[in-house]
């Protein structure tokens, strides 16, 4: 495209009304994005019910993979991933010669510019194996100084409306417990489905807070500005791309889905 | 408008702070912020030594100390040495940059592991002291140098036939050693940036201009050091530090 516009596709990693979709979108407003940024949003055609497990994360991997791989042939000139989990991300970068913004190892990264340790505050106890993933993947796992978690099961399409007044205070004792006993210098959100817990903990905690998934579409502007993208070498392309496979894949699994659903 | 200032490393006369400030060119800034170049007022000639290193660090400190009073919302370090950040990030409550510590990490989000293309022999026991330091030691596939004596002021410049070549060669030694991403050694490399980029098969990470987008990024995210791992002093000593440093430049003035 040569309005000089950059578009970033923002893959939601589970299907949604279009409602529930602009809440993600509302992330976009918690962040002043240059001029000349434009994100849109789009949600994947079926998904694990939630990622706590082995079999979720295959099936997550898959379905943002899917979601995203036309990015490039589309006109988008960058790809995010709505989840700290970074789930397709690899994959994505091996077929995509545009960036693929990786929110979880970006925002641990970014935490280690500010300070020695960061601490993740987070829902939900089963989420812990996500974090561990990426951490063992970077060879940073002596960075996290701690993985608090407030244990109460998310809603990934509603996030936390309606359930402000009791979520809020319990997520900001979390968060100063990473600070005081575990010595967090930084504290980072556990999802981007946390972002409207974001402005509470900036205002309540004596360390940087980060939010993923403004954090994620700064990087990829970032990553634009400079003309750069991931490494070749670190994600080889694939012999024989199974683009029209994987499609079939996921309208089947939509398929199946619905199905179930009547 | 957002003000950043950049301290530059070196006591430069208005054409080597102009060759700095060419950085600002080489990639695509937010309007609303605007970066002033401040040389620092007088510190060491070279930096190979441990003695040039504290030197540093006492100029980029003083240069820098009274940024936040001066209005300014950021401050960036033109040396990927990162002197003084850690002094100022003590002293300042606004996000302090350096362009070290920041572009390895940034080069992680690229690629698994990153090669650094070092200046010259004498520049690599500085690099080993910051891996250690960075705790960044196993992402780093390599440090390889082209063999040139740094020229500060005048960066690569008229030399560019003789040095360019030198340094590609370089680089391709730091891929074979399985470098997924080259992090240039220094923001006097800038000039370099663009001939590299369009031969070699890897990203290159430019220090200077990451840098300022790394400011801008934090900015936008209203963050900044953590006042938990850059503690404040008990007693600030600002005035002495500002009266070091003028008397270093008196005595060195001819």
């Amino acid at each position: 495209m040569s309005d000089g516009v950059k578009r970033v596709l923002v893959l939601v990693p589970f299907p949604m009304s279009p409602d529930q979709l602009a809440k993600r979108a509302e992330q976009q407003d918690e962040v002043a994005l240059p001029p000349g940024i434009e994100l849109h949003y789009r949600s994947t055609r079926a998904a694990p019910s939630s990622y706590v497990s082995a079999h979720d994360y295959v099936l997550a991997d898959i379905s943002l993979l899917e979601a995203g791989m036309h990015a490039q042939d589309e006109g988008y000139d960058a790809v995010c991933i709505d989840t700290v989990s970074d789930s397709g991300v690899a994959a994505l970068r091996s077929l995509l010669d545009i960036p693929v913004i990786a929110p979880g190892r970006t925002m641990f990264l970014v935490a280690s510019m500010l300070g020695r340790r960061f601490g993740i505050v987070t829902m939900w106890t089963r989420w812990k194996g996500l974090y561990e993933r990426t951490l063992r993947d970077l060879g940073m796992e002596d960075r996290c100084a701690g993985i608090r978690s407030i244990d109460r099961k998310p809603d990934n399409r509603n996030l936390l409306a309606g359930k402000e007044e009791e979520i809020l205070p319990l997520l900001g004792e979390a968060a100063l417990r990473l600070v005081d006993e575990d010595d967090a210098d930084v504290v980072c959100l556990g999802s981007t489905t946390m972002h409207q817990a974001h402005e509470y903990l900036r205002a309540t905690l004596p360390v940087p807070v980060l939010n993923p998934g403004p954090l994620s579409y700064l990087a990829a502007e970032t990553v634009l500005a400079l003309g750069l993208t991931h490494s070749r070498q670190a994600y080889p392309r694939p012999l024989d791309p199974k683009q029209d496979m994987i499609t079939t894949m996921l309208i089947a699994a939509a398929e199946s889905e619905s199905g179930a659903a009547r | 408008m957002r003000r950043v200032l950049v301290v530059v490393p070196f006591a430069l006369d208005e054409a080597g702070l102009a060759r700095r400030r060419a950085q600002t060119t080489e990639v695509s800034l937010h309007p609303e912020v605007d970066y002033e170049f401040r040389g620092v007022a007088a510190g060491p000639t070279s930096f190979q030594s441990q003695h040039d290193w504290l030197l540093l660090d006492v100029a980029v400190l003083e240069a820098g100390l009274s940024a936040e009073d001066e209005g300014y919302d950021a401050v960036v370090v033109d040396t990927v040495s990162d002197s003084g950040v850690d002094a100022l990030r003590s002293m300042l409550r606004i996000p302090v940059v350096g362009p070290g510590r920041s572009s390895l990490l940034f080069a992680l989000t690229l690629g698994r592991r990153f090669g650094i293309l070092a200046q010259w022999e004498p520049a690599l026991v500085r690099w080993r002291k910051a891996l250690d330091e960075w705790g960044l030691e196993r992402h780093c596939s390599g440090i390889e140098h082209f063999d040139t004596e740094p020229d500060f002021a005048g960066l690569i410049g008229a030399k560019s036939d003789e040095i360019l070549p030198r340094m590609e060669a370089a680089c391709e030694r730091l891929i074979e050693d399985g470098a997924d991403v080259v992090c240039l050694g220094s923001t006097t490399m800038h000039e370099a940036h663009g001939f590299l980029s369009e031969r070699l098969s890897v990203p290159i990470v430019n220090p200077g201009p990451l840098s300022y987008k790394l400011v801008e990024m934090l900015l936008a995210a209203g963050a900044t050091q953590s006042p938990k791992a850059y503690p404040q002093p008990l007693v600030s000593k600002r005035e002495m530090i500002h009266a070091m440093v003028r008397g270093a430049a008196g005595e060195s003035s001819p």
